[in-house]
């Protein structure tokens, strides 16, 4: 099996406080990414809402205020974990975003692969575009 | 849309996919990791019958995931991991659609707080 992970880094010409409000507050969450009442709190349980998908149950698992928020997502479904960590530079931010733990062999992961080359991209495609106009 | 799922735009991975989407190819795939085995002992192991058995078998060498060899009276299967791996691939999906997140984002904090 290759790389089970998704592993991206981003330089945002903003301070670290501005980026993390973007991703610890729900209202600004639903404007790049999608409803859902996250907060950063060890142990907090939310839901995110995937559109297509339904609502995507998840916990946060580890928090190092105003630097990294790592929480699981969609518990029983994906089952994959989420970190979100923040790097001060010159001028910005980096974020180091992290999906890990894809496996094939969750609800989420056997619906992928039976429903790929129909449903499921056009679901994926749905969920862009709600998000387009959230955004 | 089509911007959106560029790899998938192949007629090759349907296959792939397809091919494992159904768990009794499941389990043969999984035993074969173990090591070759003859075409009865993958039949004996899955329960089926021996037609169904084979057509299982046959949807798998079509989509390249074992390889048939003749050994006197008998019909060894050996795993073909390389197109197992493009399985992989779904992760890229997920892939795609963060980063087109995290541009979004880029949007939202440039609009919050133009630099």
């Amino acid at each position: 099996m290759t790389e089970n992970a998704i592993r991206l880094e981003r330089r945002y010409p903003h301070p670290v406080a501005a980026v993390w409000a973007a991703l610890t507050t729900p209202e600004l969450l639903a404007r790049w990414w999608a409803q859902g009442n996250i907060a950063p709190v060890v142990g907090h349980r939310f839901s995110m809402d995937m559109d297509a998908w339904g609502q995507q149950q998840c916990e946060v698992l580890t928090v190092d205020p105003g630097t990294s928020i790592s929480f699981l997502f969609s518990e029983g479904q994906l089952d994959t974990t989420i970190t979100w960590r923040l790097e001060p530079v010159d001028g910005g931010t980096i974020l180091h975003f992290e999906h890990v733990g894809f496996q094939l062999d969750t609800p989420m992961g056997r619906h992928a692969i039976e429903g790929m080359g129909n449903g499921w991209p056009s679901l994926l495609a749905r969920i862009d575009s709600l998000l387009a106009e959230v955004g | 849309m089509r911007r959106i799922f560029p790899t998938y735009a192949g007629l090759v991975l349907p296959d792939v996919f397809a091919a494992v989407s159904n768990p009794a190819r499941r389990v043969i795939l999984d035993e074969l990791r173990q090591g070759p085995r003859t075409a009865g002992e993958l039949t004996g192991l899955l329960d089926l019958s021996r037609p169904a058995a084979s057509e299982h078998l046959a949807v798998l060498r079509e989509a390249g995931l074992v390889r048939e060899e003749r050994q006197g009276r008998n019909r060894v299967y050996h795993l073909q991991p390389a197109r197992l791996a493009e399985i992989g691939g779904w992760v890229k999906h997920y892939e795609h659609y963060w980063n087109q997140r995290l541009d979004a984002l880029a949007d939202l904090l440039d609009k919050e707080k133009p630099s």
